[in-house]
Order: structure tokens, then C-alpha cells, then sequence
């Protein structure tokens, strides 16, 4: 009589045992997807507008581009915080290593500029509100390997649903 | 009547052929993620951390779990994605953590010079053990944390030096 209990107990286990499986197969090939080839993520604060939005936006970033080098100026991209290791941000590329960048420092009280050579194996970034970013004017160039991925597409608002455009308040190849 | 008899025995073929690759393929992840997020093999060489590690190459265990937690700290080797070339990975030993002063020679192969810097808020200061042949944050300055890969903590090859690395 309990040998048949526990007869049943081993279907239930092995049923319980694939279902387990089929899941965690799943969200290994998911997270293979997210780290290696393309990830959505949501930006906010307002150091990118008028390109994002204050209060939360959804993009899909892809990563292959930054793995096989093929970031470069004007591209929006994620990056690891050089000020806090936890944190990701995005941001706009304006400067490749070799590039001469000039920038604003202050905006909101001087018009000061400046120009700096950016240094082997690092990039220049720079949020699109310069009067309220943290970005490579206050911490400099950041490492290429502090680059995780480059966003190509915006998935909400639905009226901004598309590609990003180039930088409307800054010309790039400046 | 005969292809409809190739065809069936393609079919079983093709169908065990996947079913391998699948095995395969899952053996092949598990590894990749072990490798990735808890502890992987590597081979380093080069002069920068003799005597710790030997110029011609040591097989080390790295975790990569420490990093992640903020389990980082002075002493520590650990392997650092170069800031001057993305595609290349160090090994150095951490000299000092954010807010820590650091005082070092500039080039000791040619003068007693010492300097002195504060490492920044979310930077470390790594140095190679053999300063005499080691391009480190003396070179080009301290390192963003998030370049971070990995914490060595066992050597494997040669078997003479098999065993936890000494501080």
C-alpha cells in the first residue's frame, strides 16, 4: 500500500523534474540572448533629453557592436559607471580615442570651452542636456571596456517608436 | 519505394544527430556560464608579477563572484580588462581601493622618485609585483572598478606552485 504512494510521489518528481528543465533551458538561452546579442533595458533621468524622455523610456541595445568594435561617434551607448561599478548608464558617444574633443565645461554659468585629446583605448561621452549630465566632462574619457552595448531602437513611448536619431542639439562630427 | 526507404532512415539520422547536438549544446552553456560567473581557468604570462607568477606562463583559477559582490580589496590579484587596449586582460595585484592614497615609485629603474595620488570614487590603483617591468595605474592611472573580470585565488600549473597564492 505505501509502496504505490510512493510510486506515484516518483511520477510526480520526474514530471516536476522536466518541467524544472524546460524552464531553466529557457532562461539560459534568455540570458545567452540578453548578455551576447541584444537586451532591452529602460533609461530615465533627464541627462539624455530631448533624445529620452524624463521619466522612463524602453530601447532595445544590441551587443555585438561593442564586441566587434563597431561603436563609434554619435551613437548612443550603455556604460558601466566609472563613478559607481553598480550603476549603467546611457549616454552619446562624441569622441573616439586619437579625436580632438572640444567641449562646454559649465554651461549653466560660463561659456567656457575646452579641448582635450582623447587617450589610447578610451572614448569621450557625453548626455545630450549638457546643462544637467554627468558625463565625460566631469569624470573624463572612460576605458572602451567600461562600454557594454550601443541602443538602436526605442520601443516606448509608442509615438518615439523607431531608431534614434542623430543628436539634435549637437553635431557630431565636431 | 526505395526513397521513401532512404528518406526514412535520413529522418532517423538527422533526428539522433540533433538530439546530440542538443546534449552538446546544453553541456556547452552549463560550461559557459560556470566560466563566466563562478570560476574559470586561466593562462597568464609575462614578467609584470614575478616572483608571484612566472614568466612563462601559470594556470590560474579566477572567481568571479567578488567583483560582482564588492569583495574586492588591497592584496588581492586580480584580472583587469586593459584600459589602454579593450581586447587584452591583466593580471595585476590591488594596491588600493577608492579614497585610499598611494604612494609609488614613478620608474625605478632610473630614480628614487616617489609620488603620491588619492584614487578616486569607484576606481582602484593595481600594480604589477615586479615593478621594475610592469605597466600599471603608474603608467595609466587608476582603473574603473567595473573593469574588474575576475579574483585570482588558486594556482593549478606548475605543480610546483599548486596551492593558494601567497600575499
Amino acid at each position: 500500500m505505501g509502496l504505490r504512494k510512493l510510486w506515484q510521489y516518483r511520477s510526480i518528481v520526474r514530471e516536476a523534474w522536466d518541467q524544472t528543465t524546460a524552464v531553466a533551458t529557457f532562461l539560459c538561452g534568455l540570458h545567452v540572448t540578453n548578455k551576447y546579442l541584444c537586451t532591452f533595458g529602460m533609461a530615465y533621468g533627464p541627462s539624455m533629453l530631448p533624445t529620452f524622455n524624463l521619466t522612463g523610456d524602453l530601447f532595445l541595445a544590441d551587443r555585438l557592436s561593442t564586441r566587434f568594435g563597431k561603436v563609434g561617434r554619435g551613437d548612443v551607448v550603455l556604460v558601466r559607471s566609472p563613478e559607481d561599478p553598480r550603476k549603467v548608464v546611457a549616454k552619446r558617444l562624441l569622441g573616439m580615442e586619437g579625436d580632438s574633443v572640444t567641449y562646454v565645461v559649465d554651461p549653466k554659468n560660463s561659456d567656457r570651452s575646452e579641448t582635450v585629446v582623447v587617450p589610447k583605448g578610451h572614448v569621450w561621452i557625453e548626455g545630450d542636456n549638457i546643462y544637467n549630465s554627468k558625463d565625460s566632462r566631469q569624470f573624463g574619457p572612460i576605458p572602451y571596456g567600461l562600454v557594454e552595448g550601443k541602443i538602436f531602437w526605442k520601443i516606448w513611448p509608442p509615438k518615439e517608436f523607431g531608431s534614434l536619431g542623430q543628436s539634435r542639439m549637437k553635431d557630431p562630427d565636431l | 519505394m526505395r526513397l521513401v526507404n532512404y528518406m526514412r532512415q535520413w529522418r532517423s539520422v538527422a533526428k539522433e544527430a540533433l538530439d546530440r547536438t542538443a546534449i552538446v549544446a546544453k553541456f556547452l552553456c552549463l560550461l559557459h556560464v560556470t566560466n563566466n560567473y563562478l570560476c574559470s581557468p586561466t593562462l597568464v604570462y609575462g614578467p609584470s608579477m614575478l616572483p608571484t607568477l612566472n614568466l612563462t606562463g601559470d594556470v590560474l583559477l579566477t572567481e568571479h563572484l567578488s567583483p560582482r559582490l564588492g569583495k574586492v580589496g588591497s592584496g588581492d590579484v586580480v584580472l583587469v580588462r586593459s584600459p589602454v587596449d579593450p581586447r587584452k586582460t591583466l593580471t595585476k595585484r590591488v594596491v588600493g581601493m577608492e579614497g585610499d592614497r598611494v604612494t609609488f615609485f614613478v620608474d625605478p629603474l632610473h630614480t628614487d622618485r616617489c609620488q603620491s595620488a588619492v584614487v578616486p570614487k569607484g576606481h582602484v590603483w593595481i600594480q604589477g609585483d615586479n615593478m621594475y617591468a610592469s605597466s600599471d595605474s603608474r603608467h595609466f592611472g587608476p582603473v574603473p572598478y567595473g573593469l574588474i573580470q575576475g579574483k585570482v585565488f588558486f594556482r593549478v600549473w606548475p605543480p610546483n606552485g599548486f596551492g593558494l597564492l601567497e600575499q
